[in-house]
């Protein structure tokens, strides 16, 4: 496999990852969506390079974290027990470098009912590239399952 | 200065002079009379006689996708998707191996914990695959049962896992991998794990190249019968494995960097110390690695007019960023890259026979991994290889080495090694 997503117009995989978990003993409900900073670039402000929100950066714009729930909320969610969750970023941080940095975008939500389904839709970059693919790993107390989510599946419910 | 030669060596120039130049008339006069569509027929029928096997597909990556079903035929252009088996039957693509993928993580215990449950997943569904499609294709374990199930008419399906995250701290791991059917490790992935440095991990090198644990591993992996792949690796990974490995190595995806300068691609001292161990470097059909990019000035500038025609982004409404996502996108429809096609591929081949020898060379897609070319864009389209090849005079006992031959010689010296191993154990 391709290491990364690089040039968004030249590289030939398009990927993303979002791992969701979830700890009953904790209540806690977590996202963390890896996503590679020029796919946002070009799906917010269309220009994989462009430094206008400068995400985690000293200078990041005012409208950064609003331009991507928008964003978000066109192509992703996240249903507890056939609710959707309330998406509020609780942190991001930049890793890698270069074409491969991946802007990773993390979510804390309290669940204080035992979780019985889960619902994920990701469909993020299928309005850019027609073969993104986006993996999901969840992990609800204690097992792991994987799944691939795409512009033609985007969207599957796990059941606990 | 004069120099004279003896008479035996005039005559024998004389004669190798005649004969080369004999032989090239014959190849001009063959081209002469053989037209394309013959020629094309032709590398079909080689095609179809040889062997062929791809060591590197991400495929379990689409077993995950939920209602993906590999029985039916997919549209690479509406999906993504680049192999299922009505297409590896089109392309007379014999036999694959399928990689478990898990990307690579936190390396704590909850994280190794994970990697290894997912693994098992990707595992069980390309053996859940193949039980369900049993008149198609059937699970190989043995060099010998590619041929075996070829005969039967069913594609052979391999398993191998790529980056060794899963197997975290536990080097029983590694058995359990192989009794799960895993017949190769790819060391590493995009970023370092505990066994071994990547080629493209920001941080640089960790263990200037395998570590301690990875050697235990790459031991064991010996032991058992499992080809140790080193493609992600950084240089060190390969020079470690070449100095570590009783048996012979793979890279299962990697070309030459000669030919195309990235990090992922391999030296040419890398290539003869390859064709020396007597392992096999696996061509892959990703276009960064095959060519450099060329530029795209038409696209280029369009597109930097029609940004700087826009209004500030926070001003558009949601109708209008569609229109603008849809103008885009036009263009990039107008202007399309240059893509890379079977001839940078046959440039890749050629470069690796020219300096490590027919013997090592193969084919390792990497197709739902980011491979897929003009002309090899999927499983059904591998047989434009064949045919590139044949063109530039590759003879079928050639085209048989590069298609299979070499990576199944690899594969029985690594069983071979393997048995040796455990019967000095067990004596």
């Amino acid at each position: 496999m391709m290491s990364g997503t690089v040039q968004a117009l030249a590289h030939p995989l398009r990927l993303s990852l979002c791992e969701i978990e979830y700890a009953g003993n904790k209540q806690l409900l977590t996202i963390n969506l890896k996503l590679f900073l020029t796919d946002v670039n070009e799906a917010l402000v269309f220009d994989p390079y462009s430094k206008e929100l400068a995400f985690c950066q000293p200078n990041e714009s005012s409208k950064a974290n609003e331009l991507l729930l928008d964003y978000l909320d066109q192509f992703f969610y996240v249903k507890a027990n056939m609710q959707v969750v309330d998406l509020r970023i609780k942190s991001k941080k930049l890793s890698g470098e270069g074409e491969n940095t991946a802007l990773w975008v993390y979510f804390e939500i309290k669940q204080t009912t035992p979780l019985k389904t889960l619902e994920v839709k990701n469909a993020v970059f299928t309005d850019l590239f027609f073969d993104q693919n986006n993996i999901v790993y969840v992990h609800v107390n204690g097992e792991s399952k994987s799944m691939m989510l795409n512009k033609k599946t985007p969207v599957h419910q796990l059941k606990f | 200065m004069r120099i004279s030669y003896p008479f035996y060596l005039v005559f024998f120039l004389f004669a190798l002079c005649l004969t080369s130049c004999k032989e090239k008339k014959s190849a001009e006069n063959d081209s002469a009379v053989e037209t394309e569509e013959e020629l094309v027929a032709r590398a079909l029928q080689i095609h179809k006689r040889v062997l062929t096997v791809d060591t590197h597909a991400d495929t379990p990556l689409r077993m995950i996708e939920p209602g993906f079903d590999m029985a039916e035929r997919h549209d690479p252009n509406e999906t993504g998707s680049k192999v299922d088996y009505p297409r590896m039957k089109e392309g007379d693509l014999d036999a694959i191996f399928f990689a478990a993928f898990v990307a690579q993580d936190i390396r704590d215990d909850d994280g190794n914990t994970r990697a290894k449950a997912l693994c098992l997943q990707m595992i069980d569904s390309v053996v859940a695959s193949t039980e369900r499609n049993s008149d198609a294709v059937g699970l190989a374990l043995n060099p010998d049962d590619a041929y075996a199930l070829e005969k039967e008419g069913k594609r052979a399906i391999y398993i191998g896992i790529e980056n060794g995250y899963p197997i975290g701290k536990d080097l029983s791991n590694v058995e359990e991998y192989f009794n799960k059917g895993v017949r190769y490790i790819t060391l590493v992935h995009s970023s370092n794990n505990d066994l071994a440095d990547s080629a493209t991990d920001p941080k640089g090198t960790e263990h200037d190249g395998i570590s301690e644990f990875g050697s235990k591993v790459v031991d064991e992996m010996n032991r058992l019968g499992i080809m140790v792949d080193v493609s992600h690796g950084n240089d060190s990974v390969f020079y470690d494995a070449i100095k570590m490995s009783k048996a012979p190595i793979i890279a299962s995806h990697s070309n030459a960097r000669a030919v195309t300068n990235h990090q992922r691609n391999m030296t040419d001292e890398m290539l003869t110390l390859m064709a020396e161990n007597g392992g096999v470097v696996q061509l892959t059909m990703l276009a960064d690695y095959l060519r450099e990019a060329p530029p795209n000035a038409q696209r280029d500038s369009a597109i930097a007019a029609l940004r700087a025609s826009m209004k500030p982004i926070s001003e558009m409404t949601m109708d209008e960023r569609k229109a603008m996502r849809a103008s885009f996108q036009e263009l990039n429809e107008k202007f399309p890259n240059p893509p890379a096609t079977v001839k940078h591929v046959a440039d890749h081949i050629d470069h690796i026979v020219k300096v490590a020898g027919i013997d090592h060379v193969g084919i390792g897609c990497d197709f739902d991994g980011g491979g897929g070319i003009e002309g090899v864009f999927d499983a059904s389209e591998v047989m434009n290889i064949t045919i590139e090849l044949v063109r530039r005079g590759y003879t079928e006992e050639q085209i048989e080495k590069i298609w299979g031959g070499n990576l199944i010689r690899v594969f029985k010296e690594v069983q071979t090694v393997a048995e040796q191993i455990q019967a000095g154990e067990s004596s």
